[in-house]
């Protein structure tokens, strides 16, 4: 209708020009907004449908979890004060520090249900903070890799040269901080054999740990951190120290440091011995020693089963709930009275 | 500065973490503008590259626009636009005038004059422009358009120079073959560039209020800060042997002082914590919104406008949520609303209405009443012209004779056909006549008589000929010639228009037409049907929204003609208050009229007007209309457009009273402005008291109509409240006869005042300052003119595009962004929560929970795609449903989606995820996790935390997805997957580099134990159950509107085809027709009759305010043109 009441400009040359092409944009379900799409709707049966269905898949789950938890049997056993000497428990420091002490202590502790091999030992420490950020960062991992690199000591500071400068092998503090508790177990005084192999992953012990890198200059500074290492014996090797510096995520952690490979029967009382060198008592840390089976899902953990009970039968609940709901106060589905403006002609600020 | 931080040591993380995302950010972002600065250099190119004719020796030669220069002889020819501020010095009409179309600049439609000096009349042709020698003396550029100043020196004679010599840039040449002119003023410093401010780059509300949430996070990561800070003073301790705290550790750590400590960890924890400002967030709203706009709204079929081939254009992207969030539309009227194009469209004759077209409204109407309407099948006879959109088979082609009293159907004609100001130009017949009117009614009105059969082709000073068709019998065709002997011609307080003409047997007639209730006064004491018909007629026509006519005649005697003449010429003669004599007279013989019938005239909407007001009003969008024009026009074309009805009690405040004339006749400005003042102030509080009364007592519904003059003592400041408040109580405002700077400053007295959200629409010149002034201005483009369009944030072709523009892009990129910003906020703060919370474990070191890969990495590649096609594609109702159901869009009035309670609940759950995320990792993998009784590190926790959030973070956008697109599960799926195969290859390989090898193999260490399996069940599914417990809820007891509409349409396909795509019409289905019903409650009686008619050249509104330019009245407009055209036929 409109093209004779606007008379094209002729003068406008440039709009002529382009007027010649059409400029209709091209259909495409793109650019029109209609990309096929499913449109899903919280509507009352869906969700009372997904509350059932998290709930009948949790609980199973939850309880097959629990069960596995609870056939593993561990043996919990707190021994820093225990391990100090009567006459030292007022200055524990003192004792721990003190390179005259005798450290050895023994104990006996009860198996309470058969413990099936291989039962695995931990020393589990608290309020060691080995997630500190100057901690963490305290190691160099191109050193502890290849001999080529043992020079260099970057991030290791305090602990990366020796008082004239040639770099400690593995520098850094957590190696320098290397727990030395040492356990050995026996019943009715035949001891029973503690494996240490084979108790760091696989993949730092290959690729993380050089099999060249031997200990160098290591502990032999004025302050001792921790343990020694054997300086014939390759990094790749020395599984405590890499298991110690796969460094734990909280401030309170275990490690692992041995398997006993024999069966241990209900009742048998096993015989311990500590020796405690290990200096958590300026922080007043504790130190545990855990003898724990395993099942498929690891260790002595109940948190994922109850974990998924809980939010199992949470969500049975609320689908029962939902559902009395549903049927005491239905809500209809798309009832238009429950647009806002027809609730309330003035629509509701 | 985050960066610059994490290059130094006491940064947790290594520079690459921050760096990385910085610098792909910045990347997309500068490539963006790029694209948008080419774009808008080859538009630039486009318009300076117009070629135009320049005086090069003695000839013409074209260049283009760019090329003129200051002093340049041009030439423009008719239709053409002047590419610079002009001085006129002559052109191809005799006595050096041209007529120019101010459209552009001012809105009105009818022409004006311009007159060269006489001096320069001559300078017409090349050889003798080539010849002219002048000095222009002018007054600096500046940016009043109604005045200039100024000398043109020839041969050392000064001439002054006035605003009636300038051709202003914007405007355009009609009916002159061609003018000379000199270039004064180009580019920037052409009046129009001058008024048109630098454009003032927008920024939505919605991203200011953005900028308020990263405040609060900036506070929020302060706070995370100065707890870890103060931790970490408290914490730090030699007990902890092992940290190897000697005396000479550095300052971060060293125990003895706390206090710096605290400080540097502080920084620490600053770069740590960066993350929880989403600094991707701003590029993805900016690629969201760039996409939008140019595949979207661009590319939108249903806002392409096939006729004038104009798609719409956005032409910022920085606006599109704005859109969903309009509150005001401010609309210009001419070309925006109307097309500026006049139409005969039905008349009442005698008593008896004719026409049976049906207007816009009245369609509208009688949909809302549920009755349908018969719309007759026009014959295939109809003749369509412009100006003529009338058919009735009762009087078409001579069929009036055979009417009931077909004399008067000749006086009605002849009153059309004589009593007017027009001239014929062009060929003599009535396929090739052109009429020449000042205002586009009086040419319709005559185009009328000619298809009635009354053909005027011929005007001379005296005589007015006409060529009459069945009047002695059918099929006869005859000339007549009728002698005029006096025009008493329109003004605006006459309202009213005559002409006493002599029939070639010597009758004496007065044929008047005018408003009709200056008609009624007027009116012989007989024939009370007719008056009683007509009155209804009027009426009716009012109501819909037509511009009526009266229609009256009186014969006269020789005697009393002769006795008035006298009077009248010597009223002419006189020298004082010749207006208000003139006047006087024609009251003496403008008495005892026959009344004819009325005419009423449609001024044609655009398409689809009334019905996309009504959506639009539906949406709680309130709709102003600011126009240049007078007031009864404004008021009629708010009816028209359903603005107006007749159940609103109109609120009338104007300067047209009789205190204010009577103090503009004394001339007095000080008393001039007291006056008006007063009356403004009285009528504000007189209108405030009504309005609340009448709002708050009767709920009726209220229209403001405001005039230029008074609104201009309106926006005083100590006015401005009450104006606003009255204002803000009206369903609608109309401002009449209001210059482009008032419609600026109304816009922005909404936009100020009252908070809210202002969109302006117009087509011309004169509607710039009010688009930049508003929150978005949109353009009309596809019809000559381009200021608008340049000056605009969104070009659309038609006004009926804005209910596409709000309704369907403007509300989803608003909800869509709302979501894009809610969810970034929800994804960063998780994230960086669960490093705050890990903070707490590990002394307030400042250790970072996940590798710096990880971090850097999370906002860039595992979480960014998802968004992103959230924010191209989400959609909570189809286009068609946004459309139906209006009230919808006021959820982005208020603001729904994106109000602090939005955010605190996507911020508590983040919390909430946040400790599931940290604590269910953290606890769950204290012990050995699978048969080998080995124990994790750090950095198998931080990564099986890490795919958690990634997991969870990914489903959760899934849950906050309205329509899941293949797009949606690619990205999604695909954001998941790139993180699995991201972690494989980076824990997988060893480099060379120096890199901490923490997260080797931690993967498949994780793997291979069924921890990781049932945590990542586990997991996400208890993080998200907060949320979906919430949205079921919700939905269920809370559910916002467009989740009802989802649940009504629910089992809909959204299937709209190609071919139904096409015909996008304005159907009402029959719930809305009954919701209509509803909203319907019993009318008033109709009081509009719908006057309206523009006098042929009022003044000038906004010069006679400037003081400075008189232009020539109407008449003397006609007068010599007829001498021209008469001249022009004696050459013959």
């Amino acid at each position: 209708m409109s093209p004779q009441a606007d008379p094209a400009p002729e003068g406008d040359a440039g709009v002529v020009e382009r007027r010649k092409k059409s400029k209709k944009p091209k259909y495409s379900r793109f650019t029109q907004q209609e990309l096929p799409a499913c449109k899903p709707l919280l509507t009352p049966t869906i969700v009372i449908s997904t509350f059932s269905l998290i709930g009948i898949l949790f609980i199973p789950i939850g309880l097959t979890s629990l069960s596995a938890s609870d056939i593993v049997v561990e043996i919990v056993y707190r021994y820093d004060t225990e391990c100090i000497p009567q006459q030292s428990q007022n200055d524990k420091l003192a004792f721990i520090q003190s390179s005259e002490t005798n450290k050895i202590c023994s104990t006996t502790l009860t198996v309470p249900k058969n413990m099936k091999a291989p039962v695995y030992i931990y020393y589990e420490l608290d309020n060691f903070y080995q997630n500190h950020r100057r901690y963490v960062k305290s190691r160099n991992d191109k050193q502890l890799r290849s001999k080529a690199y043992e020079q260099e000591t970057t991030n290791c500071a305090p602990e990366a040269t020796t008082a004239n400068g040639s770099p400690i092998v593995p520098c850094g503090l957590i190696a320098w901080s290397l727990f030395n508790d040492t356990y050995s177990f026996a019943i009715q005084n035949k001891v029973i054999e503690v494996n240490k192999k084979n108790i760091a992953w696989q993949s730092d012990k290959n690729n993380k740990f050089g099999s060249d890198v031997y200990p160098k200059n290591f502990q032999q500074g004025g302050l001792i951190g921790g343990a020694k290492l054997n300086e014939s014996i390759p990094l790749s090797e020395q599984e405590d120290l890499i298991v110690w510096m796969r460094t734990a995520a909280l401030p309170q952690f275990r490690k692992l440091y041995g398997r006993i490979e024999t069966d241990l029967a209900a009742n048998e009382q096993i015989s311990v011995t500590i020796e405690n060198n290990y200096n958590t008592y300026s922080f007043e840390g504790e130190k545990k020693l855990v003898l724990s089976t395993t099942s498929w899902i690891g260790g002595k953990n109940d948190f994922l089963g109850v974990a998924y009970l809980a939010v199992g039968s949470l969500c049975l609940f609320l689908a029962l709930a939902f559902i009395v709901l549903y049927l005491l106060k239905p809500r209809t589905l798309g009832d238009p009275s429950y647009l806002s403006w027809n609730k309330n002609p003035d629509g509701h600020q | 500065m985050i960066s610059i931080l994490s290059t130094t040591p006491i940064s947790p993380v290594s520079p690459v973490t921050n760096v990385v995302p910085l610098s792909l950010v910045l990347l997309v972002s500068l490539i963006k503008e790029a694209f948008e600065d080419w774009k808008r250099f080859q538009n630039d190119i486009a318009i300076n590259s117009t070629p135009v004719d320049v005086l090069q020796g003695e000839n013409w030669e074209t260049v283009s626009w760019r090329k003129l220069q200051v002093g340049d002889i041009i030439r423009v020819k008719q239709d053409e636009f002047f590419p610079a501020d002009l001085l006129f010095l002559a052109s191809t009409n005799p006595d050096g005038v041209c007529y120019i179309e101010t459209a552009n600049l001012d809105g009105e439609t009818n022409l004006k004059i311009r007159k060269a000096l006489e001096r320069t009349w001559d300078y017409v042709f090349p050889e003798k422009a080539s010849e002219f020698k002048g000095e222009i003396q002018c007054e600096q550029p500046n940016n009043s358009l109604y005045t200039f100043t100024g000398n043109l020196i020839v041969e050392n004679q000064t001439l002054p120079l006035s605003p009636n010599q300038i051709l202003l840039r914007g405007c355009s040449l009609r009916n002159t073959v061609h003018i000379v002119g000199a270039v004064i003023f180009t580019g920037h410093e052409t009046k129009v560039m001058m008024n048109s401010m630098s454009v003032p780059s927008k920024r939505s509300t919605l991203e200011r209020k953005l900028d308020k949430l990263i405040l609060t996070l900036f506070g929020g990561l302060f706070f995370m800060c100065l707890i870890g800070a103060i931790g970490s003073g408290v914490f730090i301790n030699r007990k902890y042997y092992y940290l190897g705290l000697f005396e000479d550790v550095e300052q971060q750590f060293n125990p003895s002082n706390r206090f710096v400590v605290s400080i540097l960890t502080m920084f620490t924890l600053i770069t740590l914590y960066s993350t929880i400002i989403p600094i991707s967030l701003y590029v993805s709203i900016e690629m969201i919104k760039f996409i939008q706009c140019a595949q979207f709204i661009n590319k939108d079929l249903r806002m392409y406008h096939a006729e004038t081939n104009t798609p719409a254009l956005a032409r910022t992207s920085n606006l599109n949520e704005e859109l969903g969030q309009v509150e005001y539309i401010f609309s210009d009227k001419t070309g925006t609303l109307t097309r500026n194009l006049m139409e005969f469209f039905k008349c009442s004759i005698g008593g008896v209405s004719y026409g049976v077209g049906i207007t816009e409204i009245e369609r509208g109407q009688a949909q809302r009443e549920g009755r349908a309407l018969n719309e007759i099948q026009k014959s295939d006879t109809v003749v369509y012209e412009k100006g003529f959109n009338f058919d009735d088979d009762r009087i078409m082609r001579g069929a009036w004779r055979n009417e009931r009293d077909p004399e008067i159907f000749k006086e009605f004609f002849r009153c059309l056909a004589l009593c007017h100001t027009v001239l014929p130009e062009g060929d003599e017949s009535p396929e090739k006549i052109v009429y020449q009117a000042a205002s586009p009614d009086e040419a319709a009105l005559v185009t009328a008589a000619k298809h009635f059969g009354f053909f005027f082709y011929r005007r001379t000073p005296t005589t007015v000929q006409l060529r009459e068709s069945h009047v002695e019998k059918m099929g006869n065709i005859q000339d007549v010639s009728y002698e005029i002997l006096n025009v008493l011609e329109f003004n605006s307080t006459r309202k009213r228009q005559s002409v006493v003409c002599r029939y070639p047997n010597g009758r004496l007639v007065l044929y008047c037409k005018g408003a009709d209730n200056v008609i009624y006064e007027r009116l012989a004491g007989t024939n009370q049907d007719i008056k009683r018909l007509t009155r209804e007629h009027l009426e009716q026509f009012g109501s819909s929204g037509l511009r009526t006519l009266c229609l009256a005649y009186r014969d006269l005697t020789i005697d009393t003609y002769e006795n008035w003449n006298e009077k009248f010429v010597q009223a002419k003669s006189s020298l004082r208050d010749r207006e208000k004599k003139l006047d006087e007279v024609a009251e003496m013989i403008e008495k005892d009229l026959i009344l004819i019938g009325s005419t009423a005239i449609e001024d044609k909407l655009q398409e689809g007007v009334p019905d996309c007001i009504d959506t639009l009003s539906r949406a709680g969008i309130k709709i102003w209309v600011l126009t240049g024009d007078k007031m009864e026009t404004a008021i009629n074309i708010a009816y028209a457009c359903n603005l107006i009805n007749n159940d609103m009690k109109q609120l009338i405040i104007t300067s047209e009273t009789d205190a204010i004339r009577e103090a503009e006749e004394k001339g007095d400005p000080v008393e001039i402005s007291r006056v008006i003042r007063d009356s403004v102030s009285h009528d504000l509080k007189r209108c405030l008291e009504e309005a609340q009364q009448d709002l708050h007592i009767f709920g009726q519904k209220l229209a403001l109509v405001i005039d230029g003059k008074c609104l201009m003592y309106a926006l005083d400041p100590s006015f401005r409240v009450d104006l606003l408040k009255l204002s803000l109580n009206c369903s609608s405002v109309v401002c009449c006869r209001v210059s482009p700077l008032q419609k600026a400053q109304v816009t922005s007295l909404v936009k100020k005042g009252a908070r809210r959200i202002t969109l302006s629409i117009g087509d011309g010149a004169n509607d710039v300052s009010m688009i930049q002034a508003a929150h978005v201005g949109v353009g009309i483009s596809g019809l000559e003119g381009m200021q608008a369009v340049m000056a605009s944030d969104f070009a659309i072709a038609q006004f009926r595009f804005l209910k596409d523009l709000l309704l369907v892009h403007g509300r989803w990129s608003y909800i869509r962004l709302c979501k894009v910003i809610t969810y970034f906020f929800y994804k960063n703060l998780t994230f960086t929560l669960t490093q705050f919370w890990f903070t707490f474990h590990t002394g307030f070191s400042g250790q970072r929970f996940y590798d710096d890969w990880f971090q850097s990495l999370y906002n860039v590649i595992f979480t960014a795609l998802p968004v992103i096609i959230l924010g191209l594609f989400d959609k909570d109702v189809s286009a068609s449903l946004a459309k139906k159901y209006p009230q919808l869009y006021k959820e982005g009035i208020r603001n729904t989606y994106f109000k602090w309670a939005v955010v605190g609940v996507w911020a508590f759950f983040a919390f909430y995820q946040s400790l599931i995320f940290y604590y269910f990792t953290t606890t769950a993998s204290e012990n050995g996790h699978n048969s080998s009784g080995k124990i994790f590190g750090l950095w198998d926790v931080s990564t099986m935390a890490f795919t958690c959030v990634v997991i969870t973070v990914n489903l959760r956008l899934l849950m906050a997805c309205n329509s899941i697109t293949r797009w949606h599960h690619l990205s999604i799926s695909g954001s998941i997957l790139a993180w699995f195969v991201f972690i494989f290859i980076y824990s997988g390989v060893m480099t060379p580099n120096d890199r901490q090898e923490n997260v080797y193999f931690t993967i498949y260490v994780l793997m291979s134990t069924f921890y990781f399996y049932l945590t990542l069940l586990l997991v996400p599914i208890v993080a998200l159950f907060g949320d979906f417990l919430y949205l079921g809820l919700q939905r269920w007891f809370f559910p916002y509107n467009y989740q009802i509409v989802q649940e009504i349409h629910r089992d809909e396909v959204d299937s709209i085809s190609r071919t139904e795509f096409l015909e996008i019409g304005n159907h009402l289905t029959p719930d809305e027709a009954r919701s209509y019903a509803i909203a319907q409650l019993p009318r008033e009686k109709s009081k509009h009759t719908g006057f309206a008619f523009d006098s042929p050249g009022y003044e000038s509104f906004f010069a006679s305010q400037a003081g400075v330019y008189v232009p020539q009245k109407a008449w003397d407009v006609a007068r010599r043109a007829s001498v021209r055209s008469s001249k022009r036929t004696s050459q013959r």
